[in-house]
C-alpha cells in the first residue's frame, strides 16, 4: 500500500458526490440485510426471519463438476432467507446474493463438512443473481417479484457516509493537533534543553502516525511527483533508511537523530525544527482539501497496519529513540479510527467479518497493553534490539491476524449497495 | 537416519497399494480446466487429459501423460502432471505416496480456544488442499473486482500439480483443555519424551498442528504452505518450518536416494504392503476416528557437515556401517544384502561394529521394529557459527510413537553418528485417516 505516483501528483483524493450516492441508492431497491449463523454454526441453530421465504443454496461436485444449486429461482417480494450448505464442493468457499453487481448478502469460508449457515434479506423486486465463485457456472439468475411491503429503512450507503464523513472531522483534528505538538518541539528545541525537547519529540510524534496513510500523497506546488524536494511525506517522515542523498534529511527523524542519536542539539537541529514546523503547516492546509470515499478508510487502515509490519516491528522507524512502540500504537489507533467508522455499516454488510476485525483489533490492543510504562517517553517500553529480538514474531503475528480479515473490508464497502 | 530397520523388497512393487483405496470419483472423471484451473498452457490434446492411473500406492494418480509427452519421465519420480486425488481414500496421501523430491514442513501453533474455530481451520484448508493436488488455485488468482484481495498468492499459477501432496497432523495440543476433545486422545498419544543426545531448540519444537507439503516442484509445495498458513492467520500462527529438497529415503519402486553425508539412506524402508499394515496404519481400536491413520515423528537433524567431511572414508564406513559406493552392509558386498550382525571382520570385530547406525537401528536387533522414514534433505544457508546449516529432515510414521522412542533412545545413547549430528527440532503429530467426499480432515474427532 505505497502511495503511488499518480496519488502524488494529485492533492486530495476523488471527492465523493454524497448526494449523487445517496440518490443512487434509492434506485437500488434491495433492501437490509441481516445475518445469523457463523462460519460453524449448527443447522438447527439457524434462524429465520419470521414469515421470511427460505431457499437453500447447495453446493455440490457429485457430477466431477463444481455447481451452485438453488432450490428455487423466483420467489416473492420481502424478506427471504439463504441457507447455504456446502455438500462437496473444495472449489466454492463463497456466495453472494447480487443486485447489479451490488452485494446484497453473503456468506463466506464454505468448505465442506461444515454445518450449513444462512443470511437473510429483504427484497424487492428484480432480477438478481446468486454468485458463486470457483463454480463451473459461477452466476446463477434468481428473480424476486412484485415490491417488498416496506421500502427498506437506513440504506448501507448513508451508513457508510455518515462514517466518512466522522473520519474526515478526525483527519482534520489529527492534522491540527500534529501542528500544536511540532510547534512545541520547535520552541523545546529553541530553548536548548535537551530533557523538555526529547519529551516534546515523544509527544508529537504519534498524530502522523495515526493518519499517515491518508496524507502521505502530497506534493508541494511546483514539484514534480518523482522530486523528493517537493515530497511532504519525505520532508516530514523521511528515515536513514529512506534517505534520498540528493535531498538529505529532514523532518521529524532528522530531529530524532539529533536529539536522541547525538544527544545534541545545533543549529542544524534548530533548523530541521523549523522546516518541520512550516511543513507540517503546509500540510494541514493542503489537506483540507480531503474527501474520503467508504474503501479509502479501508485501505488507509490496511496501509496503517503495513506501517506497523514494515517500519515498526523492525525498529527502523525510530531507530535512535526506540519510540516504536508508541508509534505502533498510533499506527493502530489510526486503522481502528477508520473501521470504527465503517463498522456501522459493516455490520449491515458482513457481521461475521466486522466481529473478526474488532476481536482482532482488541487483541492487537491488549497485547500492546502489556508493553504500556508510563515513567517512559512515549507511554510504551523502548523498542531495543534486545526487546525486538525476544517479541517482534508475537506482535507481527498479532498484526497478521488482523491483517486477514480487514483487508478484506475495502471490497465489502466499495461493492456495498 | 535410521537406515536399516526395514527389510529389503528387492523387487520393487509397482502395482497400488490394495490398501490404499480407488481414486476419488470415477476413474475417468476428466481433469476440468475451468476458469479456477491453474495452468492454461496444455491447450493440445485436451480430450485425453486423464489419459489413466499411474503406478503408485497411497491413492492412484491420474497423469495427463499425453501432454506431457515430451518431457523426459523421472525413472522414479512422478511427472509434473501427476494429480493425488485428496477425499475418498482411506489414508491420507503423502505416507505411503511414492516420496516426491521436494517438501516443506510447517509446525503450527493455535490460537483459537474453542473446537468450532479449529473445525472451521480444518475444513477450509482440507478444501484448499484439494484444489492444489488436482494443480488448481484457492480462488481466483486476478479476482474482476478492483477492490478485491486474492486469495491465492499466485506463484503457482501456471505450475502443473507436480504430484502435490498435503499431509495434515494433529499435535498433542489439540487433546489438552482448550477444545473438549481430551476424550478423544489415543492412549499412545503424547509428547516426545526428553531423548538422549537431544539438543532441541524450543524454537523448532512442538506445534498444535503440522502440515507435510510434498510436491516434485518446489514452488508447488512452497504455494501450498503459504497460502495454508495466510489462511491460518488468526486461528493459528506458524512455529517452524523446514524446507526439504531432495528425498533422503526410499519408496516402493524407487531408487536410494542419499542424504548430505552422501550415504543411501532407506536401503530397508519399508516397502512391502504387509509392513505398512503392521507397522504404519492406525487400527483404530482405542479411537476409532484414527482407524486408517498414523502417527507423524518430525525431526530437524542438524549435520556437523564440515567435522564429517574431514573424517577418512573408513570411519565412514564404520559409523553408518554401509559401504559408500555400493551401499552394502560392511558384512556384505551388495546393497540389498541382509546384514549379518555375526560377521566378522579381520580383526575378529564384528565386520559392522556394534555402535554403527545400522546395527543399532536394524529391526534384527530391535525385537522387528520397523518404522516407515519419509526423510528430506535441507539447507538453511550458514549458522552464525561460520558452519554450514544443513542436515536431515527426519519424516517417519508408524502406528505407535513409542517405536520412535525406542529406537532413538538407544540411537541417541551410542549411536557413533551421533558425533557428527544434533538432533534440534521435534514434533510428533497424530495423523486422521484421509477425509471422504463432502467431509475434512479431522471431522470424525468431533462427532
Amino acid at each position: 500500500m505505497q502511495p503511488t505516483l499518480s496519488l502524488r501528483t494529485r492533492p486530495g483524493r476523488a471527492v465523493v458526490g454524497l448526494a449523487g450516492m445517496l440518490g443512487a441508492v434509492a434506485l437500488v431497491a434491495a433492501g437490509c440485510s441481516s445475518d445469523s449463523g457463523g462460519a460453524a454454526e449448527k443447522p438447527g441453530a439457524t434462524a429465520s426471519a419470521g414469515g421470511a421465504t427460505k431457499v437453500d443454496v447447495t453446493l455440490t461436485a457429485a457430477s466431477g463438476t463444481d455447481a451452485c444449486e438453488l432450490s428455487t429461482a423466483s420467489v416473492p417480494a420481502g424478506p427471504v432467507t439463504f441457507t447455504v450448505t456446502n455438500k462437496d464442493s473444495a472449489a466454492i468457499n463463497e456466495v453472494e446474493l447480487l443486485l447489479n453487481n451490488r452485494i446484497v448478502g453473503e456468506k463466506e469460508n464454505l468448505a465442506p463438512g461444515l454445518a450449513a449457515v444462512s443470511f437473510t434479506s429483504t427484497l424487492d423486486g428484480g432480477s438478481y443473481e446468486v454468485y458463486c465463485p470457483g463454480a463451473e457456472k459461477d452466476t446463477v439468475a434468481f428473480t424476486v417479484t412484485g415490491q417488498a411491503a416496506t421500502s427498506p429503512t437506513g440504506s448501507v450507503q448513508a451508513v457508510l457516509a455518515q462514517g466518512t464523513a466522522e473520519y474526515s472531522t478526525f483527519v482534520q483534528s489529527q492534522l491540527a493537533a500534529m501542528v500544536v505538538g511540532v510547534d512545541n518541539l520547535k520552541k523545546a528545541v529553541d530553548s536548548g534543553d535537551l530533557g523538555t525537547a526529547q519529551k516534546a519529540y515523544a509527544t508529537a510524534r504519534p498524530f502522523y502516525e495515526k493518519i499517515e496513510s491518508d496524507v502521505d500523497g502530497f506534493v508541494l506546488p511546483g514539484f514534480k511527483a518523482t522530486d523528493n524536494k517537493g515530497n511532504l511525506d519525505y520532508l516530514v517522515d523521511m528515515r536513514a533508511s529512506s534517505l534520498d542523498p540528493a535531498v538529505g534529511w529532514h523532518g521529524f527523524h532528522a530531529v530524532e537523530r539529533d536529539l536522541f542519536g547525538e544527544k545534541k542539539i545545533d543549529a542544524g537541529t534548530k533548523k530541521y525544527a523549523a522546516e518541520l514546523a512550516t511543513n507540517v503547516a503546509k500540510l494541514r492546509d493542503l489537506a483540507t482539501s480531503l474527501a474520503f470515499k467508504p474503501e479509502d478508510l479501508a485501505n488507509g487502515a490496511a496501509g496503517l497496519l503495513e506501517e506497523v509490519q514494515a517500519n515498526k516491528i523492525t525498529g527502523e522507524e525510530e531507530k535512535y529513540s526506540h519510540l516504536d512502540l508508541a508509534t505502533f500504537a498510533g499506527n493502530v489507533e489510526g486503522a481502528e479510527q477508520a473501521f470504527a467508522d465503517l463498522q456501522p455499516g459493516m455490520e449491515k454488510i458482513d457481521p461475521d467479518l466486522t466481529a473478526q476485525v474488532t476481536a482482532q483489533f482488541d487483541a492487537v490492543k491488549s497485547t500492546l497493553k502489556t508493553y504500556q510504562d508510563a515513567a517512559v517517553l512515549g507511554g510504551y517500553e523502548l523498542w531495543t534490539p534486545q526487546l525486538r529480538r525476544t517479541d517482534a514474531a508475537k506482535l507481527s503475528q498479532s498484526i497478521q491476524a488482523l491483517q486477514q480479515p480487514l483487508s478484506k473490508v475495502a471490497e465489502k464497502v466499495a461493492t456495498a449497495q | 537416519m535410521t537406515t536399516d530397520d526395514a527389510r529389503p523388497d528387492v523387487a520393487p512393487d509397482p502395482a497400488p497399494a490394495p490398501g490404499s483405496g480407488a481414486p476419488s470419483g470415477t476413474p475417468g472423471e476428466p481433469e476440468r480446466r475451468g476458469r479456477f484451473s491453474r495452468s492454461a498452457f496444455l491447450g493440445a490434446g485436451l480430450g485425453g487429459l486423464a489419459v489413466g492411473a499411474l503406478g503408485g500406492a497411497g491413492g492412484a494418480a491420474w497423469a495427463r501423460s499425453d501432454a506431457d509427452a515430451a518431457s523426459p519421465l523421472p525413472s522414479d519420480g512422478v511427472p509434473s502432471t501427476t494429480a493425488y486425488p485428496f477425499y475418498g481414500q482411506v489414508h491420507q496421501g503423502g505416507i505411503e505416496t511414492p516420496q516426491q523430491r521436494h517438501a516443506i514442513f510447517a509446525a503450527y501453533d493455535l490460537t483459537v480456544t474453542d473446537p468450532r474455530s479449529l473445525q472451521v481451520l480444518l475444513a477450509r484448508w482440507s478444501a484448499a488442499i484439494a484444489q492444489f493436488q488436482r494443480g488448481r488455485s484457492l480462488g481466483a488468482v486476478e479476482p474482476t473486482r478492483a477492490s478485491a484481495v486474492p486469495t491465492d498468492t499466485g506463484e503457482a499459477a501456471d505450475l502443473e500439480p507436480s504430484g502435490l501432496t498435503v499431509t495434515i497432523g494433529l499435535g498433542p495440543g489439540v487433546f489438552d483443555e482448550r477444545f473438549g476433545l481430551a476424550g478423544r486422545k489415543p492412549a499412545k498419544f503424547a509428547k516426545l519424551p526428553a531423548l538422549p543426545s537431544d539438543q532441541l531448540d524450543p524454537g523448532l519444537t512442538g506445534g498444535d498442528l503440522s502440515l507435510q507439503a510434498c510436491a516434485e516442484d518446489p514452488q508447488v509445495a512452497y504455494h501450498a504452505i503459504r497460502v495454508l498458513s495466510r489462511m491460518a492467520q488468526g486461528s493459528a500462527t506458524v512455529r517452524w518450518t523446514v524446507m526439504g529438497f531432495g528425498r533422503a529415503s526410499a519408496g516402493r519402486g524407487q531408487t536410494t536416494p542419499r542424504n548430505l553425508m552422501g550415504f543411501k539412506d532407506g536401503t530397508r524402508n519399508i516397502k512391502s504392503e504387509a509392513d505398512f499394515g503392521a507397522f504404519v496404519w492406525h487400527d483404530g481400536v482405542d479411537q476409532a476416528w484414527m482407524k486408517g491413520g498414523t502417527y507423524q515423528v518430525a525431526r530437524k537433524i542438524q549435520m556437523h557437515i564440515e567435522n564429517w567431511d574431514s573424517d577418512f572414508i573408513g570411519d565412514q564406513q564404520s559409523v553408518f556401517g554401509r559401504t559408500k559406493q555400493e551401499g552394502a552392509p560392511l558384512s556384505g558386498a551388495h546393497e540389498f544384502d541382509t546384514p549379518d550382525f555375526a560377521t566378522k571382520g579381520a580383526d575378529g570385530d564384528p565386520a559392522i561394529p556394534a555402535t554403527s547406525h545400522v546395527a543399532l537401528a536394524a529391526h534384527e536387533n530391535n525385537g522387528g521394529l520397523k518404522i516407515l522414514r519419509r526423510s528430506y534433505n535441507f539447507t538453511d544457508g550458514m549458522d552464525e557459527n561460520g558452519q554450514i546449516n544443513a542436515g536431515l529432515l527426519f519424516i517417519a510414521y508408524m502406528n505407535d510413537p513409542a517405536a520412535f522412542v525406542t529406537l532413538q533412545t538407544k540411537l541417541g545413547r551410542v549411536d557413533r553418528l551421533n558425533e557428527y549430528i544434533a538432533h534440534v527440532g521435534s514434533g510428533v503429530f497424530a495423523v486422521p485417516p484421509a477425509p471422504a467426499s463432502g467431509s475434512y480432515v479431522g471431522e470424525a474427532l468431533f462427532g
